[in-house]
C-alpha cells in the first residue's frame, strides 16, 4: 500500500445523488464505507470499487473511487482481474443478495479458494428491489412476493455459513442499526489480508417485510463481542451463523488468526522467480526454434 | 523428383501416429523443407482413432494439401473414419498393416484404384526389432525415409533427442525399427519413384509451431499481460502458453471458474490499464457475449480469441468449421460494432493477433480473433519472423488538461476519448454497463443514448478503409473472383495458382478484417467481377449472407458453402471455377445472338 494521508469521510463521497428510496438501508452502508475508507486513508484514485446490478450495485458511483458498475452477478470476476492486473490497488466489490448469491453465486467459492485480497460487501435485503419485489435467494421460506403469491417453497441461502464453509478468512455481519459498528467492521474487513466478506442486513423500505425494517432488526440484533465469541474459532462461528434469519449477530464471526498468503502474493513470488528466464519480447518466437 | 508430398496416416490412439507426424515434420524442417501438419482425432480422451496429415514441400505451403500422395493405414476401421479428411486418389501410394489380413486387391477403398498398394508387416517388424509393437510408428518413419527420401538422418536424430532421458536401450531399439522400415522400402522399390527433391534452404533455421501457441506468443509480444480463460477444445493451448510464459513478463493468468469469469477477469484487468485477453471456442463464445457487450459500452480494450469448431452447441468439438461468423459479428444484444479479424495460417496468426491488440487499444473495444481448429492445431514450419517490423499501439491516456475535470467518455473529433485507469490521479470515473453521460454518470436520456451510440459506432469508420487488412491476388481486372477467409483461404490460394496455370482469368480476395464490413474495399474488388465464388465452411453460407447485408454483390457471385469437417480441396474450387467459366462464356454467347 502506498503512503496514507489524512482523509475524511466526505472525501470519498461523490456528487451523484443516489437513486435509492428515502430510508433505504444502503444510505447507511455507503456512509459506513466512506468512514471505513477515511480511517484507512488510501487516496480515492488508488481504490477500485466494483459492483454488479441491483439497487445496491449503484454504490460505486456514490464514491470518489474508480468505480465499475458492471453486469448482473459479475462484480467478483471483474474485481479479481483488477487486483491481478494491479495488486497495489485497494479493491472492493459490492452488490445485493440476488447479485451475489443467485446469478453470481458461482464465483464466491472460487475467490475464497484463491484468497484474493478483495473485500466483498453484500447488502442483503431478502428481496429483489430494483425489479420491484421478487423472491430472492435469501428470502424466507413461505415469503409472499409477486413471484411467490402462494408463498416461497425454497429454503433461503445462508450467506454466512456459505462463505465460512468455503474457508473465507474474514467473515462479518453489519447493519444500519449500528453505523459506528458497521464502519469499524468494514474497515477491519479491508485491513484483512485476503478475501473478506461482510454481510450487511440492509432493509428494503419499499418491498421489505415489517420484521426486516430497522425496528425489527434491532429486536433480533446481538453483538458477537457481547456474546463473548472468539473470532478465531471457526466452528463456533459456524454454529452462530446457523442462526441467520432468526438472530442478527453483528461483528466479526471469523478472522483467520494466521492469514495464508494471498493469490497476489503467490503471483508476485512466481513472477520474481521466473522473470529471470524471460527472453526479450522481440525474441519470443525463438521459443519455437527446433534445435 | 517431386517438389511436394502429402502424407496421411491413421491408426488407433496408442499407435503413436501423431507422434510419428511430429517426428516427420521436425525432420523435414531440419532438412530445410517447408511443412504443415494437421491432426484429427475422434473425441475420445484415450484410444479411439487418431490421424495426421503432413505436407512437405520445397516451396512455401499454402494449405495442408488435397488428395494424399501417401496413405498409411495401421488399421482400416480407423483410417476410414476420417473420410474426406484423408482422401485417396488414383495417384496415391497406399501403405497398410499386413496384419489386417486384407489382400492388396481387397482394401476397403470404394470407387478408387490407388497408384500402388503395399501391405507391410509393420507390427511384426516392430516386434522383431524393438521387441514391442509400440515401435510401429518408428517402422513407418523408416518406410517413409526409404521410399520418399525424407528424414533418413534427421528422424533418428530427433528420436534420439526425444528419448535420450529414457536410456540408450530404447534409442537403440527404435534405431533397429527405423532401419528395418528403411531396409524394407529399399528392398521393395515403388513402381514410380516419389523421392522429394532436396531443399534449397537446407541448414537454415526454421521455427515449428501451431496457431494457438503463435497466437499466445503474439499476444505477449503485443504487450498482453493478463489472460483469463477456461479450458475448452480446441483453444486451451492459448491459455497453456500463458501459464508457461506470462509470469516471466510480470504478467498473470487466471484459469477461471467458468467462461464468464474468464472474460470478466480480462475486462477487469483491462479496466485496470493492462492489455488483456481471453480465448475460447463456440460454446464459450456464447457464454461470454454479455461481457463482450459490457466491454463495448464501457469502451474497454480486450482481445477475445474464438477458435471455431463445429457447432451449434457441443457440435463437433475436434473438427474445424467457420460457423461462428454470425456469433462473432452479432452476439451480445444492442447496437454495437465489434471488430472481427481472422488469420489464415499459423504464420499470419502472429500479425493478426498483434493487429487485434492494436485495434482493441486504439478504438477501446473488444476485438475477436476468429481462428479455427485447423489453424489453431496445425503445425507449420516457418522462416524466422523479423518482429521489429510490427508497430505496437497503446491506448491513449489522459494527460495534463485532460485531467482537469476529466470526462472519461468525452466527445472528440475521432470519437475516441482518452482512457484513465485506477491509480491515475485525477482520472477517477465510473465505468458502467448502463448508458452514461460523458463523465460516466448513469443516464436514461434518449438523446444521450443516441449520441453515445453514434460515438461508439462511428469511431470504427476509419477501420473500414484499412485495405492492408485485405489481400487481393491474381489479375485485378479479372471477371471471375474467389473470396475466402480463415483456413479455407489457403485452399483457395492454391486453387488460384492452379486456375491461373490453366489460363483462367481469376482473382482472389482474402479478408483479414471480417467485421465491420468494409463496403468500399469490397465494392472496388467486385467492380470487374461477373462471376464469383464465396467459399466457406458454414452450412448456412454465413459469409455470403453477411456480405449481402452490406453490399450489392454482382448477380453472378455464388456461394460455395459446406458444413465443417468436410474440407475443401483446391481441386473442388478449380472445378467450380470451370463451371463459372462456362456460364460466363454461355452468357457472352447469349449476348452476341441477334434478337428475333
Amino acid at each position: 500500500m502506498s503512503a496514507t494521508c489524512d482523509y475524511q469521510a466526505k472525501d470519498y463521497k461523490s456528487d451523484l445523488k443516489p437513486i435509492w428510496c428515502p430510508g433505504c438501508g444502503d444510505f447507511s452502508v455507503v456512509q459506513g464505507i466512506y468512514r471505513a475508507l477515511a480511517a484507512i486513508g488510501r487516496p480515492p484514485h488508488e481504490i477500485a470499487f466494483v459492483s454488479g446490478i441491483g439497487c445496491s450495485s449503484r454504490i460505486p458511483g456514490y464514491t470518489t473511487a474508480y468505480g465499475f458498475n458492471s453486469v448482473h452477478g459479475r462484480s467478483l470476476p471483474i474485481a479479481q482481474g483488477i487486483k491481478l492486473a494491479n495488486p497495489d490497488l485497494l479493491v472492493l466489490a459490492a452488490g445485493g443478495d440476488g447479485d451475489g448469491f443467485s446469478i453470481g453465486g458461482g464465483h464466491i467459492a472460487h475467490l475464497i479458494r484463491r484468497n484474493m485480497d478483495i473485500t466483498y460487501i453484500v447488502m442483503d435485503n431478502q428481496i429483489y428491489g430494483l425489479t420491484k419485489g421478487q423472491l430472492s435467494p435469501t428470502s424466507q421460506k413461505g415469503r409472499v412476493t409477486c413471484t411467490s403469491r402462494y408463498g416461497s417453497m425454497e429454503e433461503p441461502v445462508n450467506p454466512l455459513l456459505y462463505v465460512l464453509a468455503y474457508g473465507a478468512g474474514f467473515v462479518a455481519q453489519a447493519s444500519p442499526t449500528d453505523l459506528v459498528g458497521m464502519a469499524a467492521t468494514i474497515e477491519e474487513a479491508i485491513r484483512y489480508p485476503g478475501f473478506a466478506f461482510v454481510n450487511v442486513q440492509s432493509p428494503c423500505v419499499t418491498y421489505g417485510e415489517e420484521a426486516q425494517q430497522i425496528k425489527g432488526l434491532k429486536a433480533i440484533s446481538e453483538s458477537l463481542q457481547s456474546l463473548g465469541h472468539n473470532p478465531a474459532d471457526r466452528l463456533a462461528a459456524m454454529d452462530l451463523a446457523q442462526q441467520y434469519g432468526q438472530k442478527m449477530h453483528l461483528g466479526v464471526f471469523y478472522r483467520n488468526p494466521e492469514p495464508p498468503p494471498t493469490y497476489g502474493d503467490l503471483v508476485k513470488e512466481r513472477q520474481t522467480l521466473l522473470s529471470k528466464d524471460a527472453l526479450p519480447k522481440e525474441r519470443i518466437l525463438d521459443l519455437f526454434i527446433k534445435k | 523428383m517431386r517438389k511436394d508430398l502429402v502424407f496421411g496416416m491413421a491408426g488407433s490412439g496408442g499407435d503413436g501416429i501423431v507422434s510419428a507426424g511430429d517426428s516427420l515434420l521436425q525432420a523435414a524442417a531440419a532438412e530445410g523443407y517447408h511443412g504443415v501438419m494437421t491432426k484429427s482425432f475422434g473425441s475420445q480422451i484415450r484410444g479411439g482413432e487418431s490421424s495426421c496429415r503432413v505436407r512437405i514441400s520445397t516451396t512455401p505451403i499454402l494449405n495442408p494439401g488435397g488428395n494424399l500422395d501417401v496413405a498409411v493405414a495401421l488399421n482400416w476401421d480407423d483410417f476410414l473414419k476420417f473420410g474426406a479428411e484423408l482422401p485417396v486418389s488414383g495417384n496415391t501410394v497406399v501403405i497398410y498393416e499386413a496384419a489386417t489380413k486384407i489382400l492388396e486387391a481387397d482394401i476397403p477403398l470404394v470407387g478408387v484404384t490407388p497408384l500402388q498398394v503395399i501391405a507391410v508387416p509393420i507390427a511384426e517388424m516392430a516386434k522383431a526389432t524393438a521387441g514391442t509393437e509400440r515401435a510401429k510408428n518408428t517402422v513407418v518413419l523408416g518406410l517413409i525415409a526409404g521410399w520418399f527420401g525424407i528424414g533418413a538422418v534427421a528422424v533418428m536424430k530427433g528420436i534420439r533427442k526425444k528419448l535420450a532421458k529414457k536410456g540408450e536401450e530404447l534409442v537403440d531399439a527404435n534405431q533397429r525399427a527405423f532401419d528395418a522400415g528403411r531396409a524394407f522400402a529399399m528392398e521393395h522399390p515403388l513402381k514410380v519413384s516419389m523421392n522429394v527433391a532436396a531443399s534449397a534452404t537446407k541448414g537454415q533455421v526454421k521455427l515449428i509451431t501451431d496457431g494457438n501457441d503463435m497466437c499466445a506468443a503474439a499476444a505477449i509480444f503485443a504487450g498482453c499481460r493478463f489472460f483469463g480463460g477456461y479450458p475448452i477444445t480446441p483453444s486451451t493451448e492459448v491459455m497453456q502458453f500463458f501459464t508457461d510464459h506470462v509470469w516471466k513478463y510480470n504478467g498473470a493468468v487466471l484459469q477461471a471458474e467458468d467462461e464468464i469469469a474468464g472474460i470478466g477477469a480480462a475486462v477487469g484487468a483491462s479496466f485496470a490499464g493492462t492489455k488483456s485477453m481471453t480465448a475460447t471456442s463456440g460454446p464459450g463464445l456464447s457464454l461470454k457475449s454479455e461481457m463482450m457487450g459490457l466491454a463495448s459500452i464501457a469502451e474497454l480494450p480486450l482481445v477475445i480469441v474464438d477458435v471455431q469448431r463445429g457447432g451449434p452447441s457441443t457440435g463437433l468439438p475436434t473438427k474445424t468449421e467457420q460457423s461462428d461468423l454470425f456469433a462473432a459479428a452479432f452476439s451480445a444484444h444492442g447496437d454495437v460494432i465489434r471488430p472481427v479479424l481472422a488469420p489464415t495460417s499459423v504464420a499470419d496468426t502472429f500479425r493478426i493477433t498483434i493487429e487485434a491488440f492494436n485495434i482493441a487499444e486504439y478504438y477501446q473495444t473488444p476485438v475477436i480473433v476468429l481462428s479455427d481448429q485447423e489453424i489453431a492445431s496445425r503445425k507449420e514450419t516457418l522462416d524466422p519472423i523479423d518482429t521489429s517490423q510490427f508497430k505496437i499501439i497503446n491506448r491513449v491516456v489522459p494527460t495534463g488538461t485532460d485531467l482537469v475535470d476529466y470526462k472519461r467518455f468525452k466527445q472528440t473529433d475521432n470519437h475516441i476519448s482518452p482512457i484513465s485507469h485506477p491509480g491515475m490521479l485525477g482520472g477517477t470515473y465510473l465505468a458502467s454497463g448502463i448508458e452514461h453521460v460523458e463523465s460516466g454518470a448513469p443516464t436514461n436520456s434518449g438523446s444521450v443514448h443516441q449520441r453515445m451510440n453514434d460515438k461508439r459506432t462511428k469511431k470504427f469508420d476509419p477501420l473500414k478503409d484499412r485495405k492492408d487488412l485485405f489481400e487481393v491476388t491474381g489479375n485485378p481486372d479479372a471477371p471471375i473472383a474467389i473470396l475466402a477467409w480463415g483456413s479455407v483461404a489457403g485452399v483457395c490460394r492454391e486453387a488460384l495458382e492452379m486456375a491461373q496455370a490453366e489460363g483462367i482469368n481469376v482473382k482472389l480476395m482474402v479478408p483479414y478484417l471480417l467485421y465491420p464490413v468494409a463496403e468500399g474495399v469490397y465494392n472496388e474488388f467486385f467492380q470487374s467481377v461477373q462471376k464469383g465464388l464465396i467459399v466457406e465452411q458454414t452450412h448456412l453460407a454465413q459469409t455470403f449472407k453477411l456480405l449481402r447485408m452490406h453490399i450489392d454483390l454482382p448477380k453472378g457471385v455464388q456461394s460455395l458453402a459446406r458444413s465443417g469437417a468436410n474440407p475443401f480441396l483446391p481441386t473442388d474450387i478449380v472445378e467450380a471455377l470451370h463451371r463459372l467459366l462456362s456460364e460466363l462464356q454461355r452468357s457472352h454467347e447469349g449476348q452476341l445472338q441477334p434478337q428475333e
